[in-house]
């Protein structure tokens, strides 16, 4: 930028003297290739400082909503959050997906036992081996030996979702009909 | 900045061609907004410029500048100018360079000016300072320019407090705003419980041109009070843990009573009323019938008030703090009438503890506490909460012979293995669960069953718990007592 901000200033003091001494301005030639120079580069700079508008960011300011009491957390808001990271297609997030399987296969384990009236134990081999649900993408969700059923890969591959993402909604509406079967 | 709508009258002499919304050049606002109020804007009106003469001297109010930003508003104005100009020399064309001129001009505009400090004395005032829940409450707010400068374009933003909602009219205005003049906007706020303290008054000032704003707090405090009268309701049965006072929980213990208990053989003194007659006649034996003595407990009210317990199924809906806020009022009150001995505590990053007491002050102390003790204030403290520093002080604290009546809505474990442990140190537990949760994604569908089997596994560890949630707590204790009463 230096040496451009010399010329500037160069510019700037040559046209001053060009105005204030004639001698000056009939030494700068008036020819068309001169004067078509500084239309071009009037245009070129002109445009660069108005694409400036379009870099800058701009920040308001922004009172808020006073006017609207503070709103309450919705339970299970920063567990969907979690869940859209986890569940995303891009590639990364095992941690993510690794925490929130374990969360889950304590709820689903929980269910399990209480549904089957049996240990802990025993509930926590059917979760992993598949056998608690008839679901296979709920199966498929904590037995990692057990594929997903064809039709949850297609539909994963053509609505641009993970499988994971439908391995855990199915394991979900499992926990509910366990649950729903326990209170009725 | 939204549109200001509200009652919003500039006052004095010449205030009406001056007045402005968020565009001073916008003269005729002031009427606008007058007539968009009603007949209550133009008495504002007169109002504000009698107040405007009484307090035109009024000294400035305490400010804090919080920003001073370019709002890019005419960015890139002074390279299309020269662009203009570029262009003209090019196609040699004088209108062209003459409109880059033009450009330059509005160039020079934007950064002419400087936007304005703004110096201006302010008051609040409310209709009601001690309002029932549910009033609403008329709020008035006057800003005057005591300063040296004008504002030609001023935006107040009021600090509405985080726990009210404002039901009529923006709490802001837009106007302009020349030395010794005046704005009066009002807004109705609906009352809920708690103290509720205003925040700064946010003023936004812009130079004539919009290039430049900054932003500047004004701290005119303002409070109100909102104490809910306690009304008994959900006769709670209480669990097996008494004092030696006269009550009205049954005990293990034989004597006076109503509920038979035991027959034991006669002794000297015995009143003729509990001689069991039958036997006598039957076997000749005599013997005496002893009755369950009903005794008072002592109870504590413990109420969740951490982060995670302001939590409701909407964002907009009472969170489950309240809800638990206006269940333990129910059980203070129907506990206090039924001769118990009641304290308050929260669990909460503040500090909260009424000890257990009986008596009609002990009563207002109790109505006090859960209408206004910042642990149980309507929105979270930033504070963090540490639970063994918790439960140590709330061990200490509780008296030997206290039950507890914990009022949480089990969001997460903390809650649950806290009741586990304040009944394993034998003050018996009940958990009294508003339920917050809602089932229309698959985080909160995994929330709710998490809850439910916190609430199971309490039962499981023999404590009583039960919830409430679109049923009122009355119907929701009458629905557990007859179901802990089999």
């Amino acid at each position: 930028m230096r040496p451009l901000a010399v010329a500037g200033v160069l510019a700037v003091a040559v046209g001053l003297l060009a105005a204030l001494d004639r001698g000056v301005a009939s030494a700068i030639s008036p020819t068309s290739t001169v004067v078509t120079l500084i239309g071009v580069l009037g245009v070129v700079q002109g445009i660069r400082y108005a694409n400036a508008r379009r870099e800058r960011r701009r920040v308001p300011a922004d009172p808020g909503d006073p006017e609207r009491r503070a709103p309450a957390a919705v339970p299970g808001a920063a567990l969907d959050e979690r869940i859209a990271r986890a569940a995303s297609p891009a590639p990364g997030g095992y941690r993510d997906r690794r925490d929130l399987r374990d969360r889950i296969r304590e709820v689903s384990i929980t269910a399990v036992a209480r549904d089957r009236n049996c240990s802990r134990e025993a509930a926590a081999a059917a979760v992993d081996d598949g056998t608690w649900t008839d679901d296979g993408a709920a199966a498929a969700f904590f037995d990692t030996r057990t594929a997903y059923p064809l039709r949850v890969r297609l539909s994963a591959g053509v609505r641009g979702r993970s499988n994971y993402w439908y391995g855990l909604r199915a394991v979900i509406d499992e926990i509910e009909r366990i649950e729903s079967r326990g209170d009725a | 900045m939204s549109d200001p709508r509200g009652a919003a009258v500039a006052s004095d002499s010449d205030a009406s061609d001056r007045n402005g919304e968020s565009d001073p050049s916008a003269d005729d606002a002031t009427g606008r907004e007058s007539d968009a109020t009603g007949r209550e804007s133009d008495a504002d009106a007169t109002e504000s410029v009698d107040a405007a003469a009484a307090e035109s001297a009024g000294a400035p109010t305490d400010r804090e500048s919080r920003r001073e930003i370019e709002t890019d508003r005419w960015l890139g104005i002074a390279g299309a100018a020269l662009a203009l100009v570029g262009l003209g020399v090019l196609v040699r064309q004088s209108s062209l360079v003459l409109a880059g001129a033009v450009g330059v001009g509005y160039a020079v505009y934007a950064r002419a000016g400087d936007a304005p400090t703004p110096t201006l004395a302010v008051t609040r005032s409310v209709s009601d300072e001690t309002p029932a829940p549910g009033d609403e409450v008329r709020v008035t707010v006057r800003a005057e320019n005591v300063g040296e400068g004008a504002l030609p374009d001023l935006r107040l933003v009021d600090g509405v407090p985080p726990g009210l909602a404002v039901v009529d009219g923006p709490a802001r205005v837009g106007t302009a705003l020349r030395p010794g003049t005046a704005v009066t906007f009002e807004y109705i706020v609906r009352a809920a419980r708690g103290d509720h303290e205003w925040e700064a008054m946010t003023a936004i000032t812009r130079d004539a041109a919009g290039a430049r704003e900054r932003t500047t707090a004004f701290d005119a405090p303002t409070a109100i009070a909102c104490t809910p009268e306690l009304s008994a309701g959900g006769d709670l049965p209480l669990r097996g843990l008494t004092t030696v006072h006269h009550g009205r929980v049954p005990t293990d213990v034989g004597g006076a009573g109503v509920e038979f208990h035991a027959t034991r053989e006669y002794r000297r003194g015995d009143p003729l009323k509990r001689i069991d007659w039958n036997r006598r006649a039957r076997t000749g034996e005599l013997s005496t019938v002893e009755l369950r003595e009903e005794r008072a407990a002592t109870v504590v009210l413990l109420v969740d008030a951490r982060e995670s317990a302001y939590a409701a199924a909407d964002p907009d809906a009472e969170t489950a703090v309240e809800a638990s806020v206006s269940a333990a009022g129910q059980a203070f009150s129907a506990l206090l009438d039924g001769g118990d001995r009641v304290g308050i505590a929260a669990l909460s990053p503040l500090d909260c503890w009424l000890p257990p007491g009986s008596g009609t002050v002990h009563a207002a102390r109790g109505r006090e506490t859960l209408a206004t003790d910042p642990a149980l204030a309507p929105t979270p403290s930033d504070e963090r909460f540490y639970r063994s520093l918790w439960l140590r002080r709330f061990r200490r604290r509780i008296p030997a012979d206290a039950q507890v009546l914990f009022f949480t809505p089990l969001v997460d474990d903390t809650a649950a293995s806290l009741a586990r442990r304040i009944d394993a140190h034998g003050h018996l537990v009940t958990v009294l669960s508003p339920d917050p949760t809602t089932t229309e994604t698959a985080g909160q569908r995994l929330t709710t069953f998490e809850r439910r089997q916190r609430l199971r596994a309490l039962r499981s560890a023999g404590i009583r718990a039960l919830e409430w949630g679109d049923d009122s707590f009355p119907v929701a204790v009458a629905a557990a007592t007859r179901r802990w009463s089999r």
